[in-house]
């Protein structure tokens, strides 16, 4: 059983923790232009989504890293960065389809979730649960669940 | 430094020069930041006599030490400056998210002085500061303000600014920032016009370090732990917002009613948290790493007050609503959303309305003069004279000048239920008598958050007092203001004290910093700035008798409610009070007092 | 007695306010009823460890019990009872 993080907008309130805590993690100070996630707010709407790396299966990050500093470890299912063989070519900011591998101006590097090494501060810190570390299948099946009940809703008028 | 930058910005508007300077770290350790700093350079810098609204006033934007960590609630910053409304020292709070850009941009304060030629904005973008040309801007609303200087220097800039009432001097025009958060009182938005600055918009992409990381994180936890199993911080404020307290006055006999004419009003529930939970909004919004997002996103889909943005607040629902005699939610949050565009104060917006509709119901003005009918209880007759406010139009004029000088150009000053010109908000003085008190000495006129007694006086937290003993309460206000003001030096939300007090915050600042603040030593920094602020005042001018309250309070018992028949107690408080302050009978700091916190001369 | 309900009780018991018609000699008497018959959901609200708890306003005409005798303030049948969950603040 594979664990994710989930995002759930919805409950995002646009505090930050989880930048905080991610750039505290990291990089030992709080500074949210050094973090992995990021969380982008509508004011007008009062709408905040928080956004990180999806790891995905076919990660288009993974194809274009000419020095393989990006790999997939088979077991976790992770998409990992090993900064040491990293050449800052930024082809993996021009692939990520989400905008997930961000470049650091002040530290050049890239910055891409690592999962914390299995206990991700993010999710930790989150005081309403807009991101959850899950397992994958069951919280999938949880949101189309909750999606299926606001059809019921709707239909059932 | 840790949690400090050590670096002040400090900008002259008429000569166009910006510099930067180091902050003293004893500075920064006897006044903390936020409103501690501010008002120490504007007791240093600033001639308390002069007119706010002249180039020699300053404005100081100032976040704290924890402003930018993951304190809990730990991202505000103070507006500091000479009061339009008051003329007194003023320090308006504000959440959001624009101060703790401010740190990572590299400052722990801005300081403002002198004016602009014309229209301007400033933009900081780490050490870039630059002064923007805004005559395309200035008039804009709040909103728009925020989309067109975006436009022009970064998508994700945080800004602060006025609206169109700060451009017209309206008295308690407000700082917006983040499109709906305000440092609200006071009218430092006026300042702000004054000085021609339309904005202050910023990008910082520094960050704030800390001393000892791991005794920090275990700070903050512990502290977080405590908020979120209060059931007020974790649970109560999250569902139905600050509006809960509607029903919760009421139903004491202490929700003012009809510009204090009554503590009691039949349909107050209408307008209450739970009504608003039920019928407006959207989702709980969170300033700058919350955990207790009381913040209101909502919506009003009546065609006739339609809008979206957020709030309302409970004084902000109080004084547009039962303070004004009107019971329509979806008006009260449409007038809401137009002090927002507007920049305009809530509290004061509500009550001045609510002065003008007494007036009117005795007939001292009339319906020629104001244009509209200012009965009580006229919901589009409200929301009218706010729109006329924030535009400037017709009786707005008269408004904008707040229920101070509107009253007492009728000749009639008794009828503004103001404290130093500032008008009180939702708590009726004679029910609670410690909340009198506080109304009576908050050095920046009358204010809940300065000294908010509601808490055991009302609510029981941490525990509960009778708020009709006068027993203890000096000592119980004195305590309340002093914590409250180290507290807004740190940058941190009032709102933690559902669930920590003194104790934590002195904990995570020593850890933050690096430097050992012992609860005492806290507490101590928060009795400093008080009296710093009493000193200022005293070179402005106020005196003992501004230390007062509306004859109503005192002469007029409330007539109907559950707390009839009740009036404050006021004179047999405050001798009491300035004794256990260090003052002498006419309010004045003593010598030793002085001497003892480090502000003798 | 008026019973009167806010914030969170509104949501427990579906009402915002009804006429209670049991007999309750004290304020203790009546929470307990109200608590076996709406629930532990009612109950976790206003009760800690069999006592009132202390965050929770009880007003019988418009006065705070916990000013008066706390649970063992007396009630008359055309009193008044409010309950506040705790809250708010602000």
């Amino acid at each position: 059983m594979a664990k994710m993080l989930m995002i759930n907008p919805d409950k995002c309130t646009g505090c930050h923790d989880c930048e905080l805590a991610c750039s505290m993690v990291h990089e030992s100070v709080f500074r949210p232009d050094a973090t992995r996630v990021h969380v982008y707010t509508w004011e007008r709407e009062g709408f905040s989504v928080p956004m990180m790396c999806q790891h995905c299966r076919d990660a288009p990050c993974i194809t274009v890293c000419t020095p393989h500093a990006l790999t997939r470890d088979p077991e976790t299912g992770w998409v990992n960065l090993d900064e040491a063989k990293c050449i800052g070519c930024k082809m993996c900011v021009q692939a990520c389809p989400f905008g997930n591998a961000v470049w650091d101006e002040l530290t050049h590097k890239i910055l891409k979730c690592d999962l914390c090494g299995g206990d991700p501060a993010c999710a930790k810190w989150c005081p309403s649960q807009a991101i959850e570390w899950v397992d994958d299948v069951a919280a999938t099946r949880t949101r189309k669940r909750a999606f299926a009940a606001k059809f019921k809703e709707v239909f059932s008028e | 430094m840790h949690g400090w930058n050590g670096q002040i910005l400090r900008v002259n508007l008429s000569t166009g020069k910006i510099a930067t300077e180091p902050l003293d770290p004893q500075i920064a350790h006897d006044y903390l930041g936020a409103r501690g700093l501010g008002t120490k350079f504007m007791a240093d810098e600033v001639d308390p006599k002069v007119d706010p609204l002249s180039p020699e006033n300053k404005l100081i934007f100032a976040p704290g030490p924890l402003t930018g960590t993951y304190a809990p609630s730990g991202g505000r910053y103070e507006v500091v400056t000479k009061g339009a409304l008051t003329g007194a020292i003023a320090a308006s709070n504000s959440g959001g998210v624009w101060g703790p850009e401010l740190k990572f941009a590299g400052y722990d304060m801005l300081i403002l002085e002198g004016k602009a030629p014309k229209p301007v904005y400033l933009w900081i973008k780490d050490a870039t500061v630059e002064i923007h040309d805004a005559t395309h801007i200035w008039g804009k609303t709040v909103p728009d303000t925020t989309d067109a200087i975006r436009a022009e220097t970064d998508e994700d800039a945080k800004i602060a600014c006025i609206g169109p009432a700060g451009e017209n001097l309206v008295r308690f025009a407000c700082v917006m920032n983040d499109f709906h958060r305000a440092a609200g009182r006071s009218g430092t938005g006026a300042v702000m016009g004054s000085k021609n600055l339309k904005a202050v918009a910023v990008v910082g992409t520094g960050g704030v370090s800390c001393a000892d990381n791991a005794a920090f994180e275990r700070a903050v936890l512990k502290a977080r732990d405590k908020i979120q199993k209060h059931p007020v911080g974790g649970t109560g404020l999250r569902l139905y917002g600050t509006d809960v307290l509607t029903n919760i006055l009421n139903q004491i006999g202490a929700y003012p009613t009809r510009n204090f004419q009554t503590g009691y009003f039949p349909t107050a529930d209408k307008i209450g948290g739970e009504s608003l939970a039920a019928n407006q909004l959207q989702r709980p919004k969170g300033c700058f790493s919350c955990i207790i997002s009381c913040g209101r996103v909502t919506k009003v889909t009546n065609k006739k007050f339609a809008g979206e943005g957020e709030g309302p607040e409970y004084e902000s629902a109080w004084a547009l609503g039962g303070d004004c005699g009107v019971d329509d939610l979806d008006a009260v949050t449409k007038a809401n959303y137009l002090c927002n565009e507007y920049g305009m104060d809530t509290i004061t917006m509500g009550t001045t309305i609510a002065c003008a509709m007494e007036l009117y119901e005795k007939s001292i003005i009339t319906r020629d003069e104001t244009g509209i009918p200012l009965e009580w209880g006229n919901a589009e007759a409200m929301v009218e004279a706010v729109r006329l406010t924030g535009t400037g139009e017709g009786f707005g004029k008269k408004l904008a000048l707040g229920s101070y000088r509107l009253a007492d150009s009728y000749g009639h000053p008794e009828l503004s239920m103001s404290v130093k010109k500032q008008e009180m908000p939702a708590y009726d003085a004679r029910a609670i008598q410690g909340i009198g008190l506080n109304y009576a000495t908050a050095n920046c006129g009358a204010a809940h958050v300065r000294g908010y007694t509601i808490s055991p006086e009302v609510l029981g937290v941490p525990m509960k007092v009778d708020k009709d003993e006068i027993e203890g309460k000096p000592e119980l206000v004195i305590t309340f203001q002093n914590l409250t003001a180290a507290l807004d030096a740190t940058g941190a939300c009032l709102f933690t004290t559902f669930g920590i007090g003194a104790d934590e915050l002195a904990e995570m600042l020593s850890s933050l910093t690096g430097i050992t603040y012992t609860t005492e030593d806290f507490m101590k920094c928060g009795d400093r700035i008080w009296n710093l602020e009493r000193l200022w005042n005293l070179r402005a001018g106020l005196t003992a008798k501004d230390d007062a309250l509306p004859s109503r309070l005192l002469k007029e018992p409330i007539p109907t409610g559950a707390s009839k028949g009740e009036v404050s107690r006021l004179p047999e408080l405050l001798p009491r009070y300035y004794e256990l302050r260090g003052w002498d009978d006419g309010g004045v700091p003593t010598p030793s007092k002085l001497q003892a916190l480090g502000l003798a001369t | 007695m008026r019973v009167k309900y806010f914030a969170l009780l509104r949501d427990v018991t579906g009402k915002s306010e009804e006429e209670w018609r049991e007999p309750a000699a004290t304020v203790g008497d009546l929470l307990l009823a109200l608590a076996s018959h709406y629930g532990p959901e009612f109950g976790r609200w206003v009760l800690k460890d069999g006592k009132l708890w202390n965050l929770v306003m009880v007003l019988v005409n418009g006065h705070d019990v916990r000013q008066m005798q706390q649970l063992a303030t007396p009630l008359a049948p055309d009193d008044t009872v409010v309950i506040f969950p705790p809250v708010g603040g602000g």
